[in-house]
């Protein structure tokens, strides 16, 4: 071959190379459209903010007195009191590795991940909150605060624990409860919603802190509880969240995104002791490998696995797989600003159209339960509905009633990789509608622009996974079905009263009632189809004991031993 | 050789230029608004338009271009959107993790893709010939995604014996490497059996061997350095391109390189940090076709006299 030739052609080649290597940044755009890497399944960017919790506590709107007052009674804040009784016997021992479903971004909690699940998980162990849930009765438990009491509606003083320090040798008071709230309120993260109606914090007294709120605040203890507490010397310094310092039974050894967070025993914990020396989470992206890691025992516990894989890992001897109802549920939303779906009729036939119960044996076996509200069954403010039944003729008969004998054409939008198996149900319900005649278009989008046109009110139809994060109808109804919200434009001036009420009231069975009515507006109404909640499986290996799978699935594995 | 190294020099800033002007646009074209990425659905307008300003995103198109090329040559990006920290700093830590595998993939394939492709072509048209053009075939033509799932479920689940993932000691990078060193012995194999078969057909060659040269020496002496410039070319390209991050290998192997930290910024339109990656990795690009160019002028002087 000529020389010179060559020569030309290496040279565009290279040329052609470092451009590849400029435009590898354009193509990679195109091609994770589809991967949509962080915050898919439930924790969802769209879901914000703010939960009430059917707070034990808060039931009675004066003087409260939550059970574990006494420093002594430590073991009974740990709801779990059998092995947190246990693990007081015995020193940390032994490695735990675990695996969650998201991969986790920034170890902030108070801020834009200050709702995501998987960020919950890794923090709770560093840091904790004035309480917690109960994971064996979702009940809001004493954690950082031993009680609490509301003189008026208005005011919340709260005694905090005694003889707490952080993992630095501070002393922990009422100015890092300030400051953390003050924090993730300045924030705006996703949470700090909840805290709208704050007043002012009061650290006056270094052992109890008093919140002022302006209007009544039903939800503020299940919003606490996602309030994690750092140090107020510390909390906004350069680099403080990638090496965190709290009050909690672990602390941090090293964090690298990507890999992994490493935490040891806290020594100076002030209750029992966690069950492990040695905590690491690991972050395994790619189903196959998390699977196999499982398998070959090289971690120890991981969750939220797909029901097809389940059937497996069933079969080895070593692991036990259980699996619990979640505060996570599908829904498809309708367009209420544009026709055809300001006509309750069309919104109905849809819903008929469906064969749920179907879909969820062929789908959903083991992790998908028919939905009887808009809200799943384990939050605070549930209230059961009667089914809308799998009935094509009516559906196709609401139609033609609604002026719509020959059917419909309309869109649907969606974020894949946003819930399991979402590609197969979106197809399932495409069939199902095609079958009486609507016609849908599925426009499957890229979260960052799916984000976009959801809020633009883009689309005719929205099917997506949410999460209840606070465990409180509240986050989920008021935030999303109140006019004000203007998410679905929706506007229902009864509902928007109720809701209104029931956040601005601290007697939980009254909120309890509130609730149930808005329940029933929404779903008669069928405001959107609410087909299922979802279930989760939590994969561990035998060796572990005293672990409790809780509904939020933000595990507590302080109380966890490996034999 | 001074002129042809500064005229290299000279077309490599501009291709530099040219990256960052890509980029910067690209970014920006592309739908999808970072601060709403960030704080939500919730979030409120006001709530929005802080967080741009904070970013300097509200600005004209042609302020932020400036401010943006005037602190990129001081190699400053600003602060990641999502992770709050330097940029820069943020790609630099995972450069190391990417820069071994790269490093010790391509190794792995040179040592092999040579063994290969000379016996190929000095047994030309033999079964093995055939066999390892065949071989190499289908190396090349493996999706990496699929090789490296089935290197999982064969030697981490069914044989157990390698990690399924993760970084730290040497069995967790034996399967990534493989994954990504495979294709590359299937180009490499075919480029130098190609290569060496039009080379040993030269005039020159059967001159060496009439004069009664050892075969040996024949093919290391005057074969093989005479068809090294192609081979050099795309090793060049192709350790290139594994600097860039191998996306899809780290995602499977749970490996904390460039390319997840590149592909979890562009869906969260994080700015700064695509940026960052990109000069990055462009400039890695650029200083290694650099040193393939400058290496040409060593390997055939009619080159650098040009």
């Amino acid at each position: 071959m000529n020389e010179r030739h060559i020569y030309a052609r290496r040279r565009f080649l290279k040329t052609a190379g470092a451009l590849l290597a400029a435009g590898s940044g354009a193509s990679l755009l195109a091609a994770c459209q589809s991967t949509a890497p962080s915050g898919s399944a439930t924790a969802a960017p769209a879901a914000p903010a703010a939960t009430t919790a059917p707070a034990t506590a808060a039931s009675k709107p004066v003087a409260t007195t939550a059970p574990a007052a006494q420093p002594t009674s430590a073991a009974v804040a740990q709801p779990t009191a059998a092995p947190a009784v246990a693990a007081q016997a015995r020193p940390p021992a032994g490695e735990l590795k675990v695996v969650t479903p998201e991969k986790v971004v920034s170890l902030d909690v108070q801020g834009a991940n200050s709702v995501d699940r998987s960020t919950h998980t890794y923090t709770r162990h560093v840091l904790e909150a004035l309480v917690t849930r109960d994971p064996t009765n979702n009940q809001l438990v004493p954690e950082l605060a031993t009680q609490w009491t509301t003189p008026d509606p208005n005011t919340w003083i709260f005694t905090l624990r005694k003889g707490v320090k952080f993992q630095d040798g501070a002393d922990f008071t009422s100015a890092d409860v300030k400051a953390s709230l003050e924090r993730t309120i300045a924030q705006k993260g996703p949470v700090a919603p909840l805290f709208a109606a704050v007043d002012t914090v009061d650290a006056s007294d270094p052992a109890t802190v008093r919140i002022q709120t302006k209007s009544p605040v039903g939800t503020l203890l299940s919003g606490l509880s996602l309030v994690r507490i750092a140090p107020a010397a510390k909390l906004s310094a350069d680099g403080f969240w990638n090496k965190p310092i709290g009050t909690a039974p672990f602390r941090v050894v090293s964090w690298q995104p990507d890999a992994q967070f490493q935490l040891e025993a806290n020594p100076d914990y002030w209750g029992p002791p966690p069950g492990v020396k040695s905590l690491t989470f690991r972050d395994i992206p790619e189903l196959a490998a998390r699977v196999t890691a499982i398998d070959t025992g090289e971690i120890d516990l991981t969750f939220a696995l797909p029901p097809d894989q389940i059937a497996g890992l069933q079969q080895n001897q070593n692991l036990k797989v259980d699996e619990t109802k979640t505060f996570s549920y599908y829904f498809i939303w309708f367009n209420h600003s544009k026709a055809p779906f300001t006509d309750m009729r069309v919104r109905q036939a849809l819903w008929y159209a469906l064969d749920i119960d179907t879909i969820i044996k062929d789908l959903f076996s083991g992790i998908g339960q028919r939905a009887q509200a808009p809200i799943p069954s384990t939050v605070f403010g549930f209230a059961a509905q009667t089914p809308y039944a799998y009935d094509p003729a009516k559906a196709k008969q609401l139609l033609s009633d609604a002026g719509h004998p020959d059917g419909i054409d309309v869109d649907m939008i969606w974020n894949p990789g946003g819930g399991p198996q979402d590609r197969e149900l979106a197809q399932a319900l495409l069939s199902a509608w095609n079958q009486v005649g609507v016609r849908v278009k599925s426009r499957e989008e890229e979260r960052g622009i799916w984000l976009q046109d959801l809020l633009a009110l883009n689309w005719d139809m929205d099917f997506q996974t949410n999460t209840v994060t606070t465990g409180d109808a509240d986050f989920t109804l008021r935030r999303l079905y109140h006019s004000s919200a203007k998410r679905l434009g929706y506007a229902n001036q009864d509902l928007d009263k109720i809701l209104d009420d029931a956040v601005a009231t601290l007697d939980q069975q009254q909120r309890q009632q509130l609730y149930a009515q808005a329940n029933k507006i929404i779903w008669d109404n069928a405001v959107g189809i609410f087909p299922m909640e979802l279930l989760t499986d939590w994969v561990q290996r035998k060796q572990l004991s005293g672990f409790i799978p809780p509904p939020n699935e933000i595990p507590n594995l302080a109380p966890v031993r490996v034999s | 050789m001074t002129g042809y190294a500064l005229r290299r020099l000279g077309f490599s800033a501009f291709v530099l230029w040219g990256a960052l002007t890509i980029v910067f646009v690209t970014v920006r074209v592309v739908p999808g608004d970072p601060a709403l990425l960030i704080l939500g659905a919730d979030a409120s307008p006001q709530q929005l338009s802080e967080l741009r300003e904070r970013f300097g995103l509200n600005q004209p198109l042609a302020v932020q271009y400036v401010d943006y090329l005037a602190h990129a040559v001081r190699l400053d990006f600003g602060s990641s959107v999502r992770l709050d920290s330097p940029a820069m700093q943020e790609v630099l830590n995972r450069l190391p993790a990417t820069s071994q595998l790269a490093a010790i993939s391509m190794l792995t394939a040179l040592i092999l893709s040579f063994p290969l492709g000379i016996a190929a072509a000095l047994r030309h048209h033999s079964a093995l010939d055939g066999s390892i053009s065949l071989v190499s075939l289908m190396g090349q033509a493996t999706p990496n995604f699929w090789l490296g799932i089935m290197f999982i479920l064969l030697f981490a689940r069914a044989l157990r014996w390698l990690p399924s993932g993760g970084s730290g000691g040497w069995q967790n990078i034996v399967l990534p490497a493989l994954t990504l060193a495979l294709p590359l012995v299937g180009i490499l194999t075919r480029l130098i059996r190609s290569g060496l078969l039009d080379t040993l057909a030269e005039d020159y060659i059967r001159t060496g061997r009439a004069k009664g040269l050892h075969p040996g020496s024949v093919l290391t002496r005057h074969a093989l350095p005479n068809m090294l410039i192609p081979v050099i070319t795309v090793v060049g390209l192709q350790l290139g391109q594994l600097l860039g991050g191998a996306v899809i290998v780290e995602t499977v192997f749970s490996w904390p390189g460039v390319g997840r930290l590149l592909v979890d910024a562009i869906s969260n339109r994080d700015y700064p940090l695509v940026q960052a990656a990109i000069l990055l990795i462009t400039t890695g690009f650029v200083l290694i076709n650099l040193l393939v160019d400058l290496s040409y002028g060593y390997l055939d002087p009619r080159i650098r006299l040009q």
